[in-house]
């Protein structure tokens, strides 16, 4: 990040701060939007959320071209992805939701037109969509990677001067079991 | 001004205070209780989703009732261990991410050395040598402070956290959370002799403390009891538990007196409220002729003022060598 900012001509270059807003790891996202929010504050920038999956679908858009439709998929563990659907046009076709592969694969075949597919969940679950007709790049392809520049792309087409308020992150999943586990092998270590 | 800004994050409250050197301008805290109560007990994922969405707006608060902005400050604090790794990463981030394009140096504070140096701010700083006693709901301390820059750990407790073992009690008679007031306040109506509870660790000849034992002889008691009479017996249970507790913490505090020489001891932590425990500590400190010094009650519980306390006489890492740095949560005990 500081590399990033001194390669842009150092913090007074900069304009605003981009931000993934997830879904993905709980700890990676609050990492990732705390560190944001004090760059923020401590730069005087405004702030920018794009959510993640939004990001992967750009990514697919600018490979693809726009012919078809695209799959945005993120391995969300617990056997589960993150999953959301883009029109060949960019426009949001399916809201950013948690759900099993086969939930996935079963919303997939009520589509007119298999889509072109992305992302950490779009490897990991690699044959289960392609038997859905998903068109899924080659696992070595950097259009499985979230990357910044996407992130910033999207900021940058969104509404001008956010106003640096709360950054919402999508969590997509409630605080659950697991974290209670957590809490209770931390008190035992106590 | 060169002032020293301090984020605390390591456990359910989130904090932030402005130092100018032992002086307070501010010390906001943003307590997230009322998020908790409904668990019955601090979850870690809720704390963390909520220090992100309270960390910068209390730094923000803390700023503007010192009425200083970023450039006064001239470094960072913030809490690095021990307490819940997710809460901690969130305070970390942040003070990373506000020193470093300032280039200001960050200092990483010890939780269990901030409330030791809460001690050392004004209005009445204390100076060392003194023994330092810390009782909440994630830890119990007896600390042995010879110097400003750190502390010997005397005892600690090898089970429960004195805090904690109140608030387990108190959900046992149907107190609700957080409950060690509650406790206290039906303790007083209560007979502290009405059952007799084992004074745990009493034979131990090490400074250690264990409130587990005393909480399971809680519950075998309710057992025996049974609901209708421990609903008639709720109080003389709450102050036999509570006499048995402070039995413990006072026994220990006092062997360890008399183990050196001394000239005060500090009574910090959440459970350094319960006026049973004070009392005790004030007639102990009596005997013996020392100073007691009580942590003001704002300073007792989990805040930031006491971990820029600590900062000022801590390490700093300079810009851009913390880059790196993560938060840890080790240290073997969650923080409170
Ligand atoms: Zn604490």
């Amino acid at each position: 990040m500081e590399r990033a900012a001194a390669a842009a001509g150092g913090w007074g270059a900069v304009g605003r701060i981009a931000v993934g807003l997830g879904p993905g790891s709980f700890t990676g996202l609050r990492v990732g939007i705390a560190t944001a929010r004090a760059l923020g504050v401590s730069l005087g920038l405004p702030l920018a959320g794009v959510c993640t999956l939004d990001a992967l679908g750009r990514a697919l858009g600018e490979r693809d071209g726009g012919g078809s439709s695209r799959l945005a998929v993120l391995d969300a563990r617990r056997d589960e992805v993150f999953a959301a659907l883009y029109a060949a046009s960019g426009e949001r076709l399916w809201e950013p939701s948690v759900c099993s592969p086969a939930d996935l694969a079963e919303r997939l075949e009520g589509l007119p037109a298999p889509p072109l597919g992305a992302g950490s969940g779009a490897v990991r679950f690699h044959d289960e969509l392609v038997s859905c007709g998903v068109e899924i790049p080659d696992d070595a392809d950097p259009v499985h990677r979230v990357a910044a520049r996407h992130i910033c792309a999207l900021a940058a087409a969104g509404p001008d001067g956010g106003d640096g308020g709360p950054l919402a992150p999508i969590y997509l999943r409630p605080p659950d079991a697991e974290r209670w586990r957590e809490r209770d092998t931390f008190q035992r270590d106590e | 001004m060169a002032l020293i800004l301090a984020i605390e994050t390591s456990c359910d409250d989130t904090c932030a205070a402005v130092l100018d050197g032992p002086r307070i301008l501010a010390n906001t805290i943003s307590a997230q209780a009322d998020a908790h109560a409904r668990f019955g007990g601090i979850v870690p994922e809720v704390a963390s989703r909520h220090h992100l969405e309270l960390t910068v707006p209390v730094v923000e608060a803390a700023l503007a009732e010192a009425g200083a902005s970023l450039d006064d400050v001239e470094a960072v604090a913030v809490t690095v261990a021990p307490g819940l790794i997710g809460a901690l990463l969130v305070g970390v981030s942040t003070a990373k991410a506000i020193a470093a394009p300032r280039r200001l140096p960050l200092i990483p504070v010890d939780h269990l050395q901030g409330h030791v140096a809460a001690n050392f701010l004004e209005p009445e700083p204390l100076q060392p040598p003194f023994l330092c006693l810390v009782a909440s709901g994630g830890h119990t301390l007896l600390a042995a402070v010879r110097d400003r820059a750190g502390h010997e750990v005397l005892g600690q407790t090898l089970d429960d956290a004195a805090g904690e073992a109140f608030d387990k009690v108190a959900r046992l008679l149907g107190l609700g959370y957080p409950g060690g007031p509650a406790l206290e306040r039906l303790a007083a109506e209560g007979d502290p002799g009405g059952f007799e509870l084992p004074i745990a660790m009493s034979r131990d000849p090490g400074l250690d403390f264990s409130f587990s034992g005393l909480k399971t002889a809680l519950v075998y008691l309710c057992r025996e009891l049974g609901p209708d009479g421990v609903e008639e017996r709720r109080a003389d249970l709450a102050a036999s538990f509570q006499a048995a507790a402070v039995g413990q913490l006072t026994a220990k505090l006092e062997r360890a007196l008399r183990g050196g020489e001394w000239g005060a001891v500090a009574l910090g932590g959440g459970v350094a409220a319960n006026g049973s425990l004070r009392e005790a500590v004030a007639a102990l400190c009596e005997r013996r002729g020392l100073r007691l010094k009580l942590v003001p009650g704002e300073l007792c519980t989990d805040n930031a003022a006491m971990i820029g306390s600590a900062a000022r006489f801590a390490p700093r890492l300079p810009y851009p060598d913390y880059l790196a740095y993560d938060a840890f949560a080790g240290g073997g005990q969650p923080a409170a």
